[in-house]
């Protein structure tokens, strides 16, 4: 089945932090070698933080308890950074952290800046500064500090593009948090931002919103209102237009997404014709069902793709989440898939047939 | 010496022609004395023969062959001279004829392989006079047709017939004396001519100039010698100044060479000065350049002049001329490599001495020119000369194989520019390569590729003669160049693997680096190619996300033609890979106005509507395609046609009533005119076939409308044929089943799926896809019987009656809603209450018109798809219901005018009662069964 794995393809457009729960997943499914997955989880900390992580990673895919010298190197470093920025950030660390003071700040940005500098001696510096020690909050895998300064900082900055690396920050951070709500508030934020005319070049905003359409499975497959976030907002023409042009792989959580839920059946039609226009460049067994289903009638075909399509589930991180009752481990996405899979079927087949013979 | 020289080439022509006319005899004397010397004989025999001709008027005598044939040919020339004088070119060209058949006899009684002179004196005089008249626009117009045509039949037929014996003419051009002097020995002349050239080095430059500029003007036939002599005897003076700057090559000094620069640049435009004379004194002048930087100034001079060669906008540049350019282009480039100090652009304003700055100067030089303009006007020669020239002969080919020369170039600079940083300029030179490459298929790019090294190896061998001839001529010529640049730009293009390759290399640079206008027409260019290559998806895909379909109205001319012919492959491409409503898609736009032709400029297409003005014309001339960047347009035809019968006739035996939902004009039309005729042959041209095709495929009879199709000759242009054809074969197939079930399925009461496989040699699953389509679209009525594998029809067919009153129910449901729609716009619409009623009225409406749908089975897939998802959907299953209905009852179709009536009337009648109104007009919808069933029996 791993050749419907979708990891790679994913990555491309998550954020380091992100991939891990994906690699988690892959790790439990043992598609792939344990040492590969750890390889490339060794990999992916290079780019943050987490340095002790890394150590253990290490130690476990090598057996070894020692550990190379370029990481011991590398932690020395991070800690000395982090010391860095704590004392640069501290003025106005401080001053968040006191209740009373953060009352009085205002919803007015500029008035909030004004008295900062005049009463506290915070100036654009320090300010600038928080978000650097938010940054490295979470590249060390701190999402919870992470979140809060970013929140702190984006009352406080005026920066438009700064602002929006620090959305694109929470709303990593809170789904790392699983905090599905807030990052699903997150979530419409940042594409308000991405939406609205004043982005700056038309290639860099579709960049942004195949982003928005990754990290927002996460949230999407979690939330319990997401399978009909998913198809508002991947059904609205201009992320269709992104999913068509940069990422067909996404048509897969779409159409898993439509045949799931009930009401949205009306939508069907519609990702018909989109699979169809893209089935030279991305097709997997569930968009090959709905594409026998309702393209070519062909039955057989459907049943068999049926079958494939129930691997698919169980090895995707995002549609394959298991829920575990008493001694029961289900996969409640992969039954509702089937049920309504089927029912389809049926109702195809008793369309057109006057008489079914059904021993 | 020079001045001897010069005495006899002012007088060339003139002298000759009167020497020619007075003195007809000496003529065959000159000839029979050339043969006779050249054979090795003494000017005995000429003497001999020249008496025999004084005294041939009295008495017989009997000749050899030989000077029979050499006396033919004398008259001939006569005739020629005489048919001059009076300017008849009907005559001229009649002796001209004569003359050739002639010299063939001459040649073969003289047995040698030399031509008589005399026939190449004819021929220069021809030339000349030609040249003369052509010049003369005003004589030209004022000629009678007759006259005209015979002129131009004369100047091609001579530019062709001349191009054999260049050499000889130049020769004769040059030595006139050797062609009519018969006492002086060759060899005489030769040595002569040897000391002329060893003299010539130091003392005559003026010969060399002149003897050179003939050369030009041989090929030239513009015409650019009418006055030859006349102004070189002008700028005599000139060649006296240049004589000084050779005399004492030491002396010359930068404010000289500055100071004639300045002084023939002054001259252009100007009367009198011969624009190639002036290409040739401006060569000079890079001679004798003192610095790089002044020897850049000059020879961007150069370049321009020699684009200055052709003055009108129609003709093209001389291609040898145009090749001189390139070469002075790549010395250019030589320059820029060696001293990279030396900067090009228009921008800077460079002050006067900037040129004296020398070699080893290290501050930056400016020096005015534009790189990029040189280059595309290069181009834009390159693709004029191609549209000019017959592509049936080999001077096509010949010029074709110049391709490379000019890719040369253009890499070079593109180089040089993406050094110099100004990348916006590379951009423009990568599209112009990119047009030059993007419409070659990977066999013909390969072709390209193995030119290009083969024209190495033999240009290096052309290249040491020219090279050789080169070093001789710079040897007598003058003094060598003060500035020797060597060869320091490659000579040879570089080609990635694949055009691919290239294209992508090339793309990405404009992509970012482009201004708009070359973006566009890069990426139009990169659709084209990706369509040849087979790869259509991405060529859609690349065309849809740029959406150049929307701006193409707006964009210049040749841009829309390229769209066009993007357009073309882009179709001819959805048609390979079989996606037949893809292929309609692209093409029958094309196709719509009938004026393919034009819509792709492969040709002058005569409407018989508006005649177009002269002005028009050239207009259209002037866009034209080259011939081998043609699309195939029977090819393109049949592509169009064959895709519009598959999606055609299906939909003509679905909608037998409605002969209005038409999917292509264009088709529709030419099947009309097919059916009118009484009587119809076997097939000649495309549309014939595909008519034939179409008449078998009407009635269900695959074979026959394959066969027909097969039978086309175009199918070899393709690249894999075997499959496109495979793949027609199966849409044929299907197609005709579908036909068939439109057509018969009433004559039918259940049809088993065996027999439709073998009926149209399907597989069962394919057949049982095709006909759950068609069952799933309500396109047939019919349902599957799963255990004996049968199709049951369910008699629902509508008679003529009913099928014209569903017709009407539509329209009045939208005369209905329209009324609602204007009287709510009238009241304002606020009404309580009035939202949800529209809603109401909203699915009322549109489960009507779904309904007939159902019915007429109109609007083939799309429409009949999504009702048939949403409606069933619902699990009511109202269409069936509605079927069962129409097959209890027998008559119907008497569809409630009155209930509309009262409909429209109560809702006139009062807003007040809208809810409720509303309410029971919800309810007609869904009642229209019973409705119908109440029938108005």
């Amino acid at each position: 089945m791993a050749e419907h794995d979708l990891t790679a393809l994913m990555a491309r457009h998550m954020d380091c932090h992100l991939v891990f729960p994906l690699l988690e997943f892959l790790q439990e499914q043992q598609l792939h070698a344990d040492e590969e997955i750890l390889e490339a989880k060794i990999r992916l900390l290079g780019g943050t933080n987490m340095v002790d992580y890394a150590m253990d990673i290490h130690k476990s895919l090598h057996a070894t308890e020692d550990v190379p010298e370029d990481m011991v190197k590398r932690r020395t470093e991070v800690v000395s950074r982090l010391r860095a920025l704590e004392e640069a950030a501290a003025p106005i660390v401080s001053f968040l952290q006191s209740p009373q003071l953060v009352q009085e700040l205002k919803p007015d940005k500029q008035y909030n800046i004004h008295m900062l500098q005049e009463r506290f001696q915070i100036g654009p510096d320090q300010i600038e500064a928080l978000y650097q020690y938010a940054k490295f909050q979470f590249d060390c895998g701190n999402y919870s500090g992470a979140a809060d300064y970013l929140y702190q900082y984006r009352a406080l900055c005026t920066n438009s593009e700064k602002s929006l690396s620090a959305l694109w920050g929470k709303l990593a951070a809170e789904i790392l948090m699983q905090n599905w709500d807030v990052a699903l508030e997150e979530l419409n934020r940042l594409k308000e931002i991405i939406d609205s005319k004043n982005f700056s070049s038309p290639l860099n905003q579709l960049q942004n919103r195949i982003w928005l359409m990754h990290w927002s499975l996460f949230i999407f497959f979690n939330h319990e209102n997401g399978r009909n976030g998913i198809i508002d907002l991947f059904f609205q023409d201009r992320y269709m237009n992104a999913i068509q042009t940069n990422a067909p792989h996404l048509l897969r959580y779409l159409a898993t997404a439509v045949v799931v839920n009930k009401r949205r059946r009306n939508m069907l039609n519609e990702l018909i014709r989109v699979i169809q226009q893209e089935q030279h460049d991305y097709k997997d067994p569930i968009t090959e069902f709905l594409e026998c289903l309702y393209v070519n009638y062909d039955f057989d075909g459907a049943q068999q793709k049926l079958m494939e399509c129930e691997q698919v589930i169980l090895n995707d991180p995002f549609l394959g989440k298991r829920i575990v009752e008493g001694n029961f481990i289900t996969v409640p996405l992969r039954d509702e898939f089937l049920e309504n899979a089927r029912l389809f079927i049926f109702e195809t087949y008793c369309r057109i047939h006057r008489c079914i013979d059904i021993g | 010496m020079a001045s001897r020289f010069w005495g006899q080439g002012d007088s060339d022509s003139e002298e000759e022609e009167q020497e020619i006319e007075s003195e007809a005899g000496s003529e065959s004397e000159d000839e029979g004395g050339d043969a006779g010397g050249r054979a090795g004989h003494n000017p005995y025999l000429v003497t001999n023969a020249s008496d025999s001709d004084e005294s041939d008027s009295g008495q017989r005598v009997v000749r050899s062959l030989k000077d029979k044939r050499n006396e033919e040919l004398k008259i001939t020339v006569d005739q020629m001279r005489n048919a001059m004088k009076i300017n008849d070119w009907v005559n001229l060209q009649e002796s001209f004829e004569k003359l050739n058949k002639q010299l063939e006899k001459v040649v073969r009684v003289n047995e040698s392989t030399t031509l008589p002179n005399m026939y190449i004196m004819a021929l220069v005089l021809l030339e000349d006079f030609l040249a003369e008249a052509l010049a003369n626009k005003e004589a030209k117009k004022k000629m009678s047709s007759s006259k005209a045509r015979a002129l131009n039949a004369m100047k091609q037929k001579l530019t062709k017939n001349n191009k054999q014996y260049e050499n000889l003419i130049q020769e004769c051009r040059e030595h006139p004396e050797r062609f009519e002097d018969d006492d002086v020995e060759d060899k005489d002349v030769e040595d002569e001519d040897e000391d002329e050239d060893s003299d010539g080095d130091i003392e005559d430059p003026d010969k060399i100039a002149v003897s050179g500029s003939e050369e030009e003007g041989d090929d030239d036939e513009e015409g650019d010698q009418d006055g030859g002599a006349w102004e070189k005897k002008l700028s005599k003076k000139d060649k006296l100044m240049d004589k000084q700057f050779l005399k004492d090559p030491s002396e010359i000094t930068w404010d000289i060479v500055d100071k004639k620069l300045k002084e023939i640049v002054a001259s252009r435009g100007k009367k009198g000065i011969g624009r190639i004379e002036r290409v040739e004194q401006l060569t000079f002048l890079t001679r004798v350049a003192k610095t790089p930087a002044q020897k850049l100034e000059i020879l961007f001079h150069v370049i321009s002049a020699q684009f200055d060669v052709n003055p009108s906008l129609l003709g093209h540049m001389p291609i040898n001329v145009w090749k001189k350019c390139v070469n002075n282009m790549l010395l250019v480039l030589d320059i820029l490599q060696q001293y990279p100090n030396i900067e090009v652009d228009t921008s800077v304003e460079p002050d006067e001495k900037e040129t004296q700055k020398g070699a080893d100067y290290d501050g930056k030089i400016h020096v005015t020119g534009d790189l990029v303009a040189f280059l595309e006007r290069l181009d834009s020669e390159f693709f004029k000369s191609l549209q000019c020239t017959d592509p049936y002969t080999k001077d096509y080919v010949q010029r074709l194989r110049d391709e490379p020369l000019f890719l040369v170039v253009a890499q070079n600079v593109q180089e040089y520019l993406e050094r110099a940083g100004n990348l916006k300029s590379a951009a423009k030179i990568a599209l112009r390569r990119v047009e030059l490459v993007y419409y070659k298929p990977q066999e013909v790019y390969y072709a390209m590729r193995k030119l290009a090294d083969q024209a190495e190896e033999c240009g290096e061998v052309e290249d040491a003669e020219a090279g050789e001839e080169h070093q001789v001529a710079d040897d007598n010529r003058g003094p060598p160049p003060f500035v020797v640049i060597p060869e320091a730009v490659p000579r040879k293009p570089t080609f990635p693997e694949s055009s691919r390759g290239l294209m992508d290399l090339l793309m990405s640079l404009i992509y970012k680096y482009g201004d708009e206008r070359t973006k566009a027409r890069a990426m139009l260019c990169d659709i084209y190619n990706h369509a040849i290559s087979d790869e259509f998806s991405v060529a859609r895909d690349l065309l849809l996300m740029s959406h150049l379909q929307d701006g193409v109205q707006l964009m210049d001319i040749s841009s829309q033609i390229l769209f066009n012919r993007v357009m073309a492959q882009l179709g001819l491409g959805a048609f390979r890979a079989g996606l037949i409503i893809e292929a309609h898609g692209c093409l029958s736009e094309l196709y719509a106005t009938g004026r393919v032709k034009e819509l792709l400029a492969q040709g002058v297409q005569q409407s018989r509507y508006h005649e177009k003005t002269p002005e028009q014309e050239r207009l259209e001339r002037r866009r034209q395609m080259p011939y081998h960047m043609h699309i195939n347009l029977e090819l393109l035809e049949a592509t169009h046609l064959i895709s519009a019968m598959l999606i055609e006739v299906p939909n003509m035996a679905a909608n037998s009533y409605d002969r209005r939902k038409s999917m292509n004009r264009t088709f529709r039309r030419l099947l009309e005119i097919s059916e009118r005729q009484t009587f119809v042959g076997p097939p000649e041209n495309v549309r014939d076939h595909v008519m034939a095709a179409t008449r078998a495929l009407s009635k269900g009879d695959y074979e026959k409308a394959f066969d027909v199709i097969n039978s086309l000759e175009i199918w070899k242009l393709l690249r894999n044929k075997e499959h496109v054809l495979q793949m027609l074969k199966l849409k044929i197939k299907e197609e005709a089943l579908r036909t068939y079930l439109f057509s018969y399925s009433s004559c039918y009461e259940s049809l088993s799926l065996g027999q439709l496989t073998t009926m149209f040699d399907l597989s069962e699953q394919q057949a049982h896809s095709i006909v759950s389509k068609m069952m799933m679209h309500d396109e047939l009525h019919a349902s599957w019987d799963q255990p004996t594998k049968c199709i049951i029809f369910h008699n629902v067919d509508q008679t003529r009656l009913q099928g014209l009153l569903f017709q009407m129910a539509d329209k009045l449901s939208v005369l209905v809603e329209s009324n609602e729609r204007a009287y709510e716009a009238k009241t304002g619409g606020t009404l309580e209450g009035a939202p949800p009623r529209r809603r109401g009225d909203g699915q009322d409406s549109s489960n009507m018109g779904r309904w007939q749908e159902n019915f007429v089975s109109s609007q083939g897939r799309q429409g009949g798809g999504r009702s048939g998802y949403s409606g069933r959907g619902g699990g009511s299953g109202r269409g069936g219901g509605y079927q069962r209905d129409r097959a209890g009852q027998g008559s119907r179709g008497g569809y409630g005018g009155s209930r509309f009536q009262d409909g429209r009337d109560r809702f006139q009648d009062g807003r007040s009662r809208t809810q409720s109104g509303s309410m029971t007009r919800g309810d007609g919808g869904a009642r229209m069964v019973s409705l119908n069933r109440a029938g108005r029996g």
